[in-house]
């Protein structure tokens, strides 16, 4: 009697403790959450819960499944779908991660400008997901055009400036799905991958890497994902909070860590090794679906060769400082600004007839160098032959080329600016900054005409000019 | 453990002996079952684990920035001696307050006044009692340097003179006068974010703290709350630029603020108080220290939120009968860093928990209120003029 009384007491004591009874959810996981697999046997051994996991590649709102597993919930939110039910559960940040000698090449600290700057004077290969189905893709471009708009604030859509970012796309090598399998093939001829920080770490562990990848955090702050687990089917409910609950145990937590390099939410659970670095600053995240769809606009034309050509008047009244200031615009095109690998540069001096002609496709940054020289000289002549010199421009622009013409005085030699209107000028806009004595009418007709339009002329705004007016609309 | 068989046994020749299977069952089982027994009755009072016999009750409940106390392994085993499992389904207040299918839930937990009213209206007519079970103030939470960068400002000073102090005043009209010039980190270190000075608040058309945060910034913008629709379509388009720059508002913001990465995700986050200090307790817990590197800004329009658990059910009423009474769970919400109405003891005292575990205490307001935020109908067009809210 006594025996079956204890029996059947343990039993029951066996029951109430929570004996976990076998089920299974289904869960629409990003691609990279694959490195989970030995902590999701865990998970079922434990809680008797499996994770049945569809991996896919893609930012869209999921429809179907039990769970969503994703990088994060900022892209959803931005489409409206608000996700009800989620918990992050680990943490990884955007970076860079780079050979050691590119890392020093960026030195200490480096920002997104800084990166931009070596990726498009060619310097820099890198690989990268396609935006239009990672996040990652995309969040490393929201960096990038936060940066480059330098308004210290979240991005707006006029702030997404196509230009800017073409720069740091020239140096993408390549954006096949998985980045860092990808790397692996290619890590000869590329420096380096755009990439969740635990994906960088797990390569380096992976013994796959003849050299160890270094992680560079912009110091301009980039995307941390969180990776919400995000109930869809609410009657389910139990169920995912048996599997929250145990993920988020400091044993769990710990070993994620140690298995994926991603970083525990549980601020008590100390992070080990490379895990143990501050990863930089924040970045304010867009919060309008156009501003994406800017980016993915941007990103799409950035494969397409760009013509820039400058139409420089070296007339006698440029002498001193507007040659100078002509000079120090040139000199400033660094970082977002510089003329990147594929970009075909042309500087057309003229007087009263073309002076020089030089034209380069830039491959490496000494092409873009050599530019300078051709700014910086001084070999100024008399008359101003503005339209000759921009019918000659108009003569070797190809369509969708940018045309940036500089002069501060009137038209006194060569056809006029009706000859000029009367000839083809449909291969682009040409934006006119006018100094002095510039005759602003005809400026205005030339810009309207051909779809420009007329920058005032004062020294910082020849700066921004030639910054800003180098074309990809 | 040696059986019976073996007992006696000698050089001399074997002996047969008698068995008695039943003795040796009892002999083997007895004592792990005693141990197992006494220790699984201790486990069921100290309410660890649930026994067979008792019913537990699962409470369904849709709470916002309070879901922290629920998720309290201490305070989830009180509620289990007592007989209650609390199901929580988390929500921002507001999005509780407009959309959520109030019926489907036993109680409610808003964090603050008017999310709550709106539940009482939405519930007009049947069962919706309130308990207001503890109170903590509205801050904002950042890093020592961002927080001395306020101070060389001009905008912000330490609470109390000495090393270190985590509390600082923080005097919001010329703050957000700051913000709206565009004024930048940098400006005040060279080695802070370059981004914009700003504070990171959660979406003011979900969470109550967003919302209250909209108000605070249109009373030191406009220096009176909003008392017509009118005015407070105006006050909302005066301030929106400045909370648009902040870019997607994130949910609740508190969790990670406080993970080591925080820096990188917010540099100044509204949070609650209670937030905070849970979060050092559990640091001292942990045998980590209190973090001197986080620091709270006070702000001179200051708001004690003292939020409503909403009870539609008898369940729910126990639920919140349990948190104004039951001793333990009194404590627990001193520990986990709430203020309690003084009609507890003084063993339940918020300022003598934070010396006994030397925590500095913050200074509270000299009075409580919420006179600077606009009345319910004002203050939500406000905000739903400057979130665009899907309400």
């Amino acid at each position: 009697m006594v025996r079956v009384a204890l029996v059947l007491l343990l039993l029951l004591a066996a029951c109430s403790l929570g004996a976990p009874a076998d089920a299974k959810l289904t869960v629409l996981a990003t691609g990279e959450l694959a490195d989970l697999g030995p902590v999701l046997a865990d998970l079922r051994r434990d809680t008797g819960v499996e994770l049945v996991m569809d991996y896919r590649a893609t930012l869209a709102a999921p429809a179907g499944h039990d769970l969503a597993w994703l990088p994060t919930a900022r892209y959803l939110r931005l489409r409206g779908a608000e996700p009800g039910t989620a918990t992050s559960i680990m943490l990884s940040p955007l970076v860079l991660g780079v050979k050691a000698a590119e890392a020093a090449k960026l030195g200490a600290q480096p920002t997104w400008a800084d990166i931009a700057d070596r990726a498009a004077g060619g310097e820099l290969r890198y690989g990268m997901a396609d935006p239009h189905v990672s996040g990652t893709g995309m969040a490393a471009l929201i960096g990038v055009a936060t940066a480059a708009a330098g308004t210290g604030a979240a991005l707006r859509p006029e702030d997404v400036r196509c230009d800017r970012i073409q720069g740091f796309l020239a140096g993408r090598a390549f954006g096949a799905p998985d980045v860092a399998g990808e790397y692996v093939r290619r890590q000869d001829d590329t420096g380096g991958i755009v990439a969740p920080e635990s994906a960088i770490l797990a390569l380096n562990a992976s013994g796959r890497l003849r050299e160890p990848l270094v992680v560079v955090h912009p110091r301009d702050g980039s995307v941390l994902a969180d990776y919400p687990l995000i109930l869809l089917n609410p009657d389910r409910r139990a169920a995912y909070d048996k599997v929250v609950q145990w993920l988020r145990t400091p044993a769990a937590q710990r070993a994620i860590m140690d298995r994926t390099f991603r970083r525990p939410v549980d601020p008590t659970v100390p992070r080990s090794g490379p895990l143990a670095a501050p990863i930089g600053n924040p970045l304010y995240f867009p919060d309008r679906q156009e501003v994406l769809d800017r980016l993915l606009q941007a990103y799409d034309r950035a494969g397409t060769a760009r013509q820039v050509i400058f139409v420089l008047d070296y007339s006698l009244s440029m002498a001193g400082p507007r040659v100078a200031a002509l000079r120090r615009a040139f000199a400033a095109l660094t970082g977002f600004d510089r003329f990147s690998i594929g970009e075909s540069v042309t500087i057309l001096r003229f007087a009263g007839e073309v002076l020089e002609e030089r034209t380069v496709t830039v491959s490496r940054r000494a092409d873009a160098d050599g530019l300078q020289a051709v700014v910086a000289s001084a070999d100024l002549r008399p008359r101003t032959a503005i339209w000759g010199a921009l019918e000659r421009a108009y003569r070797i622009a190809r369509p969708g080329a940018a045309i940036v013409l500089m002069t501060d005085g009137e038209n006194n030699t060569g056809p006029g600016v009706a000859a000029f209107l009367a000839g083809a000028h449909d291969a682009g806009p040409t934006y006119a900054v006018g100094f002095g004595e510039a005759n602003q009418a005809e400026l205005g007709r030339v810009a309207a005409a051909t779809g420009g339009r007329v920058v005032d002329g004062n020294a910082e705004s020849l700066t921004e000019a030639v910054k800003e007016l180098r074309g990809c609309r | 453990m040696s059986g019976d068989e073996s007992e006696g046994a000698g050089v001399e020749e074997p002996k047969f002996r008698v068995v008695d299977t039943r003795r040796r069952f009892l002999t083997w089982f007895t004592p792990p079952a005693g141990v197992f027994v006494l220790g699984f009755v201790a486990l069921l009072f100290a309410g660890h684990v649930t026994g067979p016999l008792q019913h537990i009750t699962v409470v369904r409940a849709m709470i916002a920035s309070k879901r922290d106390f629920f998720a309290d392994e201490q305070v989830k085993r009180i509620l289990l001696g007592h007989g209650y499992q609390v199901q929580v389904t988390p929500a921002g207040s507001f999005e509780l307050a407009e959309t959520a299918d109030l019926d489907s839930y036993q109680f409610v937990f808003p964090s603050g006044q008017a999310a709550a009213d709106r539940v009482y209206e939405r519930r007009r007519g049947q069962h919706a009692i309130g308990y207001k079970p503890f109170f903590t103030p509205l801050v904002l939470a950042t890093f020592r340097d961002y927080a001395e960068a306020l101070v060389k400002a001009g905008v912000a000073g330490p609470q109390y003179t000495g090393d270190k102090p985590l509390y600082y005043r923080l005097e919001t009209k010329p703050l957000v006068a700051h913000m709206a010039a565009g004024d930048r980190w940098q400006n005040y270190n060279p080695r802070l974010s370059a981004n914009r000075l700003l504070v990171q608040s959660p979406d003011p058309c979900r969470s109550y703290s967003g919302a209250a945060y909209v108000g605070l910034v249109a009373y030191a913008t406009y220096g009176h709350p909003a008392a017509t629709e009118a005015e407070a379509v105006e006050q909302a388009r005066g301030i929106k630029p400045m909370l648009d720059a902040e870019g997607q508002h994130s949910d609740d913001m508190a969790p990670k603020f406080f993970v080591p990465e925080g820096r990188g995700f917010a540099t100044v986050a509204v949070i609650y108080e209670h937030q905070y200090l849970a979060y050092q307790n559990r640091r001292l817990d942990n045998g980590l220290g209190l973090d001197t590197d986080r620091v709270l800004l006070y702000p001179s329009a200051q708001h004690e939120t003292a939020p409503d658990l909403i009870s539609f059910s008898p369940e729910g009423d126990a639920i919140g009968s349990l948190l104004m009474s039951d001793p333990a769970l009194r404590r627990r919400a001193v520990e986990l860093g709430f203020h309690v109405y003084s009609a507890d003891t003084a063993q339940f005292d918020f300022a003598g928990y934070l010396a006994e575990r030397r925590i500095p205490e913050p200074a509270t307001a000299s009075s409580d209120d919420e006179t600077w935020l606009p009345k319910d109908v004002p203050f939500r067009r406000m905000i739903d003029d400057v979130g665009d809210c899907r309400w």
